[in-house]
């Protein structure tokens, strides 16, 4: 293991630099309001919400690790019915902003919901409601299942079947084979994946509120206004909770084997056999329940409104140009988030994978425990930053770049995980090949190692595009203004149950991500 | 189409959809809700430009502001930024006397009551001022209010008749309510009520209330829409909120809705009107034309949009509540005094999360 180049490593610091940005702001914040963390932490109203935000997300964490995993390996190598058509629906979830996604699921099952009286109807008597630990978690393992998928398929793809094959000609069940060939091989796109999971159910607002579960950031939102410094010690804590649990993950992620790194261009797949009707019904059951229950109340009030306009109702309170407007302005900043996200984390994927860099570990652990922060607080820390110099403000008040670079530090822990791993999978002959070959730093970077990450890199943008389309703290505060996204419309026209304008919103959002990822993810990733 | 050329189409198509979309007509005309706003032809654009922070939506509020441009020729459209008044309020904290807000618009009195702590906030003109009842702006004229909405007792129709359902909130804590009722703990309308409640009856007889309240089953739900809402399939009975949500609810989903508004006695604590209000911010750049904007929001056109499209209150003299809506007694519960407020919170705050509501 050869020592980083200087230029790595220095702007590698300063990618760090850039993404602390939130963390010393409420740092900082704590200290000039005297803000209490330590005190707080151990106090009786503190407790109680940290104990039920860390079992939520660990329940969430090991559901939709669960989830994620089998749908990764049941579309991507086996022979199940419709394959591509799940590969490019699977990752629709990461669009639903969770608090018009949990409103819609509500409105879909529980009592009175569309389904739920529809199974009344044909004489099903449901007799549960969603709320509460159990309304929590199912939501948020549906919604955060993606973040595990995404890169367990990529990795799954990449894997050589030869190993199985060989295990299985020596006797192994199908279950032995996978548990001591296929899992240590996926085990850190897993754990990567898992980790976003835990970070995003700690700092998730929108569907613990639905579901009434009082969790921390619940605390954080009604302290806002009342009491600021309990917010913003309350909000420390996340982030401390996030950085410990990101360092106890290096270490374990670190001790893992190295998987095989050879490369095929054609995966090995599995028939199902008898177990072929389960396996279909298991996946059209996550699909239904995932993205199917939402759109039938979206779609609902999409309907109802369009009809009302076209009828003698009230007309929409939107037209036709602000949907343009609101979906061209999600596209460009989603796509341009993704590439300079990606980019981004890159220079400290190599630090950390190839030379084991203390400052890449820094900057690694810094990125990802972003992640844990209530987006309200990041949105913030951009607006105060820019505010401490003249010359900040004059060039980046109200600009597109500030949007950009709030996006990219809020998601950039989303592309961090999977890149590490696409870094990683550079096999290590194929690297001293090239260079023995006497072929230059810059030309093996092009020629071969962008060329074997790229499924990697891909699933990392689509990660972040998805997220950032249904970003609402930062393209609410820090979008230039008049600046409007599908989801920011939706949100604002759901807050005063103006719910037909909202759904139309959400719809098109749902398509719109169906589209691009299908497009960007899925055959990028199938042709390369 | 290789996904590198679709890509680079895409790209291409947004950005000239931006180009299109950046082009203005020469003569200003308005459209739609706001046209009904409008009296007359639209003044030419003036050179004078506004900022807006509006934490009401673009939904009700888009119409005003075009109608407003339309009438002065100052221009707001395209100037005014759409969030929650709470995310609002903290934004221009944060910006504190860089904000380049020249006007606030808040839902709630919690973030004005925020912002005058935080002296942000200038002073509206007295003549505007004087177009409502004292009760509705600030003693030092920080704020105005423009429009109210009630609290009010949502219920289903079909599990409850309105003749049978109580006078006062102090009645929902008996024991034939039990289980039934849902409440918003966390919403800022709700928090804006409850300080009032402290201020009325004392912080004993408040907390009692809430804790019973709590003793009896009572649900907390995030806000005034879910309730509304689950209230209408029959998750639950009834619950506390401002009578707005279900006149929108109502219209949204039509025949299915099957929610309706109950109101207490008009002497009643549960009958308070929750004012949404409006603000010269103390960075604007152009007083005088802030100055205007405010003044507009309560003239009658104006007024009359409010609550003959939105369903609100109106608050200027003179101008009467949309026929569908319940007229208000003599405002005998007053509204929300904001100075109560802005000190009242954190304990408000306190209270709230010690009766154990939100782990109901």
């Amino acid at each position: 293991m050869s020592a980083s180049p200087p230029a790595l490593r220095v702007g590698g610091l300063l990618l760090a630099a850039l993404f602390a940005f939130p963390g010393l702001y409420l740092v900082w914040r704590n200290f000039t309001e005297g803000a209490d963390p330590a005190g707080l932490l151990i106090s009786d109203s503190t407790l109680p919400p940290l104990w039920r935000t860390l079992r939520l997300a660990i329940a969430v964490s090991i559901s939709a690790a669960i989830l994620g995993t089998a749908l990764a390996w049941l579309t991507t190598r086996t022979d199940l019915p419709f394959r591509r058509f799940w590969r490019v629906v699977m990752p629709i979830p990461l669009v639903f902003p969770t608090f018009i996604g949990a409103a819609a699921f509500i409105r879909t099952l529980n009592p009175g919901g569309i389904a739920y009286d529809a199974l009344d109807n044909v004489g099903i008597d449901v007799t549960f409601e969603l709320r509460g630990f159990t309304g929590a978690w199912l939501v948020l393992t549906l919604f955060t299942y993606p973040y595990v998928y995404l890169p367990v398929a990529s990795r799954l793809r990449q894997l050589p079947g030869s190993l199985e094959e060989n295990a299985r000609v020596l006797g192994d069940t199908f279950a032995a084979a996978f548990r001591r060939v296929v899992l240590p091989q996926i085990a850190g796109a897993i754990g990567a994946g898992t980790l976003l999971v835990f970070l995003y159910t700690i700092s998730d607002f929108g569907a613990v509120q639905l579901m009434r579960y009082d969790t921390l950031t619940r605390a954080i939102a009604t302290n806002q206004l009342a009491n600021p410094p309990v917010a913003l010690a309350l909000s420390l804590i996340l982030l401390a909770l996030a950085a410990a649990v990101v360092i106890v993950e290096r270490m374990v992620s670190s001790r893992l084997p190295d998987g095989d790194r050879s490369r095929v261009d054609r995966a090995v797949e599995y028939p199902l056999g008898r177990w072929k009707p389960a396996a279909t019904g298991f996946v059209v059951l996550a699909g239904a329940l995932a993205i199917g229950a939402p759109m039938v109340a979206l779609g609902d009030w999409s309907i109802d409104g369009l009809r009302r306009a076209t009828g003698d109702g009230r007309p929409l309170t939107i037209t036709r140009d602000d949907v343009v407007e609101a979906t061209t302005n999600t596209v460009q900043v989603s796509i341009v988030a993704a590439i300079v996200a990606v980019l981004a984390v890159l220079p400290i994927a190599f630090l950390v994978a190839r030379y084991r860099s203390r400052s890449g570990a820094l900057a690694h652990a810094i990125v990802i425990s972003t992640f844990a922060l209530p987006g309200i607080v990041i949105a913030l820390s951009m607006r105060f930053w820019t505010l401490r110099s003249d010359w900040a403000f004059e060039t980046f008040s109200d600009s597109m770049t500030l949007l950009i670079f709030a996006y990219v530090v809020r998601f950039g822990s989303l592309a961090m995980g999977v890149t590490l791993i696409a870094v990683q999978a550079v096999p290590s002959n194929v690297r001293d090949a090239a260079r023995t070959l006497g072929a230059g730093r810059w030309r093996r970077f092009f020629t071969m190692d962008l060329r074997i990450m790229a499924p990697g890199l891909f699933a990392g943008a689509g990660l972040v595009l998805l997220s950032v389309m249904k970003e609402l703290p930062i393209s609410l505060l820090i979008a230039p203004i008049g600046f409007s996204t599908l989801a920011t419309r939706a949100f604002s026209s759901f807050e005063e149950s103006f719910v037909a304008e909202a759904g139309i919103m959400a719809t098109v959002l749902v398509i719109l991500s169906f589209v691009l990822s299908w497009l960007l993810v899925i055959r990028k990733a199938d042709h390369l | 189409m290789t996904p590198h050329a679709l890509l680079s189409l895409l790209l291409a198509l947004a950005l000239v959809a931006a180009a299109c979309s950046s082009d203005d007509g020469d003569a200003p005309t308005v459209e739609g809700a706001a046209a009904g706003i409008v009296d007359g032809d639209c003044e030419s654009p003036t050179d004078t430009e506004l900022t807006i922070y509006s934490g009401r939506s673009e939904d009700l509020m888009a119409p005003v502001f075009e109608a407003f441009e339309c009438e002065t020729g100052i221009q707001v459209v395209g100037n005014i930024r759409y969030a929650g008044s709470t995310d609002l309020a903290l934004l221009m904290e944060t910006e504190g006397d860089r904000s380049p807000a020249d006007v606030f618009i808040s839902q709630s009195p919690g973030p004005i009551g925020f912002l005058e702590n935080a002296g942000l906030l200038g002073t509206v003109d007295s003549a505007t001022l004087d177009l409502v009842e004292d009760q509705n702006h600030s003693d030092d004229g920080t704020w105005v209010g423009f429009s109210g909405r009630k609290r009010v007792l949502v219920y289903n129709v079909d599990a409850y008749d309105d003749a049978d359902l109580p006078t006062s909130v102090f009645d929902l804590t008996k024991p034939e309510y039990a289980d039934r009722v849902g409440i918003p703990p966390t919403n800022g309308s709700f928090g804006d009520w409850f300080t009032v409640f402290r201020d009325q009856f004392g912080d004993d007889i408040a907390a009692q209330w809430l804790s019973d309240m709590v003793a009896n089953g009572a649900q907390a739900y995030p806000n005034n829409r879910s309730i509304v809402d689950a209230a209408s399939r029959g998750e639950i009975d009834m619950g506390l909120v401002n009578h707005y949500y279900n006149y929108q609810e109502a219209l949204a989903n039509g025949d299915s809705h099957r929610a309706a508004n109950h109101d207490f006695s008009s002497q009643d604590i549960g009958s308070l009107l929750i004012i949404t209000a409006a603000s010269v911010t103390a960075t604007t750049d152009d007083n005088a034309a802030a100055q205007e904007l405010v003044a507009y929001l309560l003239s009658e056109p104006v007024q009359r949009y409010l609550t003959d499209e939105t369903f609100e209150y109106p608050l200027a003299a003179g101008v009467d509540p949309a026929e569908i809506l319940p007229p208000l007694e003599a405002l005998s519960q007053g509204t929300v005094d904001f100075e109560v407020l802005a000190d009242g919170f954190e304990r408000t705050t306190e209270i709230i999360a010690e009766s154990g509501i939100l782990t109901e």
